[in-house]
């Protein structure tokens, strides 16, 4: 059995994963074991020359299942044919106890999948749980980016926590949390999902999660293991993280100071519109068009307001988590080298023994860790590919709402100041009538 | 009623204070010159093109530059089998519009005369410096001073001055021309006397109402113009040290604001690029998308552009309230003249009926002293009988031409305002139908833009 297979597997009864029946493919599918399973049967040398040169390790070949799941998920109508298990988050309800208050959301899981012993689920949980699952599944899965959540401490003189506005932002970044680990390949089985998402009382044992998150850890920050030659697509991908990440920066200080101007904008229309109102009451002729002006004024500055929230109620939060989602694929991205490091590291010290015994065999924690290295890399680049089309999706969504809400806000405009020109010359052909008629 | 007839009796009434004799000759000279010019000014194109500078020597004999403008004028009905005749032009600089315009105002008081605009960079529009010399501001100054123009010749009193006519017509000579008419010697006497405070016993109601309103809409124009000394303009980004101390402005600061939101989207165009360049699957549609952003940043220059068209049509109106006002106060003078003159003529008959009574009812110093050192002689009291007498029949021909002025002006007066009070509302409700149709026409490109962004964002 590699390493590389949660833990989770051999305790929780699921079945293991070269029995499952993975959700993206037919029964008759040529799902091979995973390349773990595959990899062990190679020689080690083979393993050992392609893993120094730092060349790509190629472990997506064809027939492997992670690479037909990646094929699989980038195509877009498959997705939603297939997807057995949809996760919403809604409904914020305030608790008020004695020891503190707290919201909690609501929960509701529909499914058709065999691990869930009902199709159905409502429960409700708060922050606090979306952390503890987590957290299991970082510990359980290490190998994968688990995507993020929101931010989890607020400064409370500067941020209401109870405000609509705050909660609601929040509700959709949990609500997005939990579809993307569904729509995973592998967390989605995770029994921790399965409980969080069932379970009546979620039983978190912190402790003992605490206790195990730091073994974990500890195994996979090791210290003092140097790296010695990345992968040249982990490179690529790290350094596409740092220059998306700057990119977001930029972006999201551009947005700020777009919603800055727009609202110093608004404050300057809010005065102005109501001089027309002063200027109709001194005049004759001329009070009907002014006061028209000035109610379109109003409009405008209705419809400038509007669009402010919606920037920032929409455009920020969903800009911010994604930064959030970078580092957490950079605390991956960084545990793959450590994992490869101490490879690195545990066959030189075999290959120095080798050479004072040679008749002795390698020993098996140095073939321990080249599995988990594969395995890491294998799952890394099904992650980081799947990664990439969220991130497509999810921006190509974020952009054409921010293109959505500005579009809005002229038609409103447009819509005003229509009705004004209407008035007016309605209201001038009314004049001219009645001056005839007179 | 004045622009058909070209009538003489405009260009008397304003010169009362000339003689007979230059009333006659003034007759003569206006009918031999109405028949040439007054048809041909209400055919004529006018129009301020270019502007130059000049360099010479001021008042003060030391070196100046300064700016000129082309006036060009040409008969509308010049355009024969399709040629057009070359336009006749002169030059003239801002102090001598600013001249034609003291004299049109003294010699017609009861007229509400357009404005000129600004004369030093006051009200500045977003942009840079206050300084006269400044290319967009000797632009605008240009088309004020053609409006101006434009404005004179369309009033049916103005039209017809001959005064008007040689300023468009003939550079030299045309100021010592006007100093001829002795308008100056009036403009000081009439200043001094608007300047002094006094009080008119039975004001005209519908001047002091008149008077009311153009206060009003001065306040409100300067309002949306907000036109106020400020003394920090932290919220104004003008350069130029000097705006410090200027006008804050009120159109200005909503085009300020409104610039900055279309500039900073322009920063979106810059990011997209850099970004798209990471990118693979996303790069064209973000790189495309970014230049729409380019696009609508660039698009807030022509916006602000008809924003400050808009501003300029209610500058005018907001000058033309001092010309209101002008108007009004001036009548109260000429009412106050008149009560003036009929006070002086009371007290002088009142002074006869003692005389003759030998009543005295009034306190004098006379009365006493004859009182105190005997009366006078029968001979004396003729004398003093007779020269009351006089006094009291020039008096009542002082108030007849008082009153008859009064009326006169008050009926010149009024249809000259019922006349700018249509102008007004015409312009007024031009200019904000305008502007309704130019945020029309902001909205529906915004509404572009954006849809063409988004299609780019879709295909990402």
């Amino acid at each position: 059995m590699s390493a590389c297979t949660p833990k989770s597997l051999a305790s929780s009864g699921q079945k293991p994963i070269q029995e499952m029946c993975h959700p993206l493919g037919a029964e008759e599918a040529v799902l091979t074991p995973s390349p773990d399973v595959r990899n062990l049967t190679s020689s080690i040398g083979e393993k050992d020359q392609i893993l120094t040169n730092g060349t790509p390790v190629e472990t997506s070949s064809p027939s492997s299942s992670s690479s037909l799941l990646n094929r699989l998920q980038l195509d877009d109508d498959l997705d939603g044919e297939t997807r057995d298990l949809f996760v919403t988050v809604d409904d914020p309800k305030k608790h008020v106890s004695t020891m503190e208050t707290y919201i909690t959301y609501r929960v509701v899981t529909k499914t058709t999948r065999v691990e869930f012993d009902l199709p159905e689920y409502t429960v409700r949980r708060r922050y606090q749980d979306f952390d503890w699952l987590r957290t299991k599944l970082e510990d359980s899965q290490p190998t994968h980016l688990i995507p993020p959540l929101p931010e989890k401490f607020v400064m409370k003189g500067v941020v209401d926590r109870f405000s609509e506005e705050f909660v609601e932002t929040r509700r959709k970044a949990l609500d997005k949390f939990l579809k993307r680990v569904a729509d995973h390949p592998v967390l989605s089985f995770n029994e921790h999902l399965n409980s969080f998402l069932s379970a009546k009382d979620l039983n978190k044992r912190q402790g003992l999660a605490l206790l195990s998150k730091m073994g974990e850890s500890v195994k996979y920050v090791t210290g003092g293991y140097k790296l010695r030659g990345r992968p040249v697509e982990f490179s690529a991908m790290g350094d596409y993280l740092d220059m998306f990440t700057q990119k977001l920066g930029t972006i999201d200080r551009i947005a700020q100071r777009i919603i800055k101007e727009q609202s110093e904008y608004l404050a300057e229309l809010k005065e102005y519109g109501p001089v027309y109102t002063t200027w109709a009451a001194s005049e004759v002729e001329l009070q009907g068009p002014l006061e028209g002006v000035a109610s379109c004024m109003a409009n405008c500055s209705i419809a400038l307001d509007e669009l402010t929230q919606d920037m920032s109620g929409d455009f920020l939060p969903v800009l911010r988590e994604y930064v959030l989602y970078i580092e957490s694929m950079k605390a991956v991205l960084k545990k793959r080298d450590n994992v490869q490091a101490e490879y690195e590291a545990k066959r030189e010290a075999a290959a120095l023994r080798k050479e004072e015994r040679p008749t002795a065999k390698v020993p098996t924690d140095v073939e321990k860790c080249q599995d988990r290295v594969e395995c890491f890399n294998a799952d890394l680049k099904s992650d980081w590919d799947q990664w990439q089309n969220n991130k497509t999706q999810d921006f190509r969504q974020l952009l054409t709402g921010m293109a959505d809400h500005n579009i809005q806000y002229y038609e409103k405009c447009l819509a005003a100041w229509d009705l004004c020109v209407f008035q007016f010359l309605t209201g001038h052909l009314h004049r001219r009538q009645k001056s005839e008629e007179d | 009623m004045m622009a058909d007839s070209g009538s003489e009796e405009i260009a008397v009434i304003g010169n009362t204070d000339l003689t007979s004799a230059e009333l006659e000759n003034n007759i003569k000279n206006t009918m031999v010159e109405i028949e040439k010019w007054t048809s041909v000014l209400r055919k004529m194109e006018i129009s301020v093109g270019e502007a130059e500078k000049r360099t010479g020597k001021n008042t003060v004999n030391m070196q100046e530059i300064y700016t000129v403008y082309l006036i060009e004028t040409r008969p509308v009905d010049a355009v024969t089998e399709g040629i057009i005749p070359a336009p006749d032009s002169l030059w003239r600089r801002y102090s001598e519009f600013e001249l034609l315009r003291n004299y049109l105002l003294v010699t017609y008081p009861f007229v509400v005369v357009a404005p000129l605009p600004e004369k030093r960079a006051e009200i500045v529009w977003h942009k840079l410096s206050a300084d006269n010399m400044d290319p967009d501001f000797v632009e605008r100054r240009r088309v004020g001073l053609e409006n101006f123009l434009l404005r004179l010749a369309s009033h049916p009193v103005l039209c017809n001055d001959k005064i008007f006519y040689i300023f468009l017509t003939e550079e030299k000579g045309w100021k010592e021309m006007v100093y001829e008419t002795g308008f100056q010697a009036k403009a000081d006497s009439r200043l001094k006397a608007m300047n002094a405070a006094f009080r008119v016993k039975n004001p005209d109601k519908r001047f002091t109402e008149l008077k009311h309103y153009s206060d009003e809409l001065q306040t409100v124009v300067s309002q949306l113009l907000r036109v106020r000394a400020c003394r920090n303009s932290q919220n104004i980004k003008i350069e130029a040290a000097e705006s410090k101390k200027l006008c804050k402005i009120f159109l200005q600061r909503v085009a300020d604001r409104l610039y900055g939101v279309y500039k900073v989207h322009g920063n979106y165009g810059r990011v997209f690029s850099e970004w798209s360049a990471i990118e693979k699957e996303m790069g064209d549609g973000l790189q495309s998308a970014g230049h729409h952003m380019d696009a609508y940043a660039a698009s807030v220059d022509d916006i602000l552009e008809e924003e400050e068209h808009y501003a300029d049509q209610l500058k005018e109106y907001l000058f033309y309230t001092e010309a209101l006002r002008a108007v009004c106060r001036k009548h109260e003078l000429t009412q106050f003249e008149l009560e003036m003159a009929a006070q002086d003529l009371a007290s002088k008959k009142q002074q006869k009926e003692e005389l003759v009574t030998g009543t005295v009812r009034t306190f004098s110093l006379k009365g006493m002293t004859s009182k105190l050192f005997g009366q006078e002689t029968a001979e004396q009291r003729e004398v003093k009988l007779q020269v009351l007498e006089q006094q009291i029949e020039e008096g009542e021909e002082a108030v007849k031409e008082k009153n008859a002025e009064s009326d006169e002006f008050v009926k010149t007066a009024w249809i000259d305002i019922e006349h700018f009070k249509d102008q007004k509302d015409r312009d007024l409700k031009e200019a904000l139908i305008s502007y309704a149709i130019m945020q029309i026409s902001r909205c529906k490109k915004g509404i572009q833009v954006w849809t063409n962004a988004k299609e780019c964002f879709n295909k990402m």
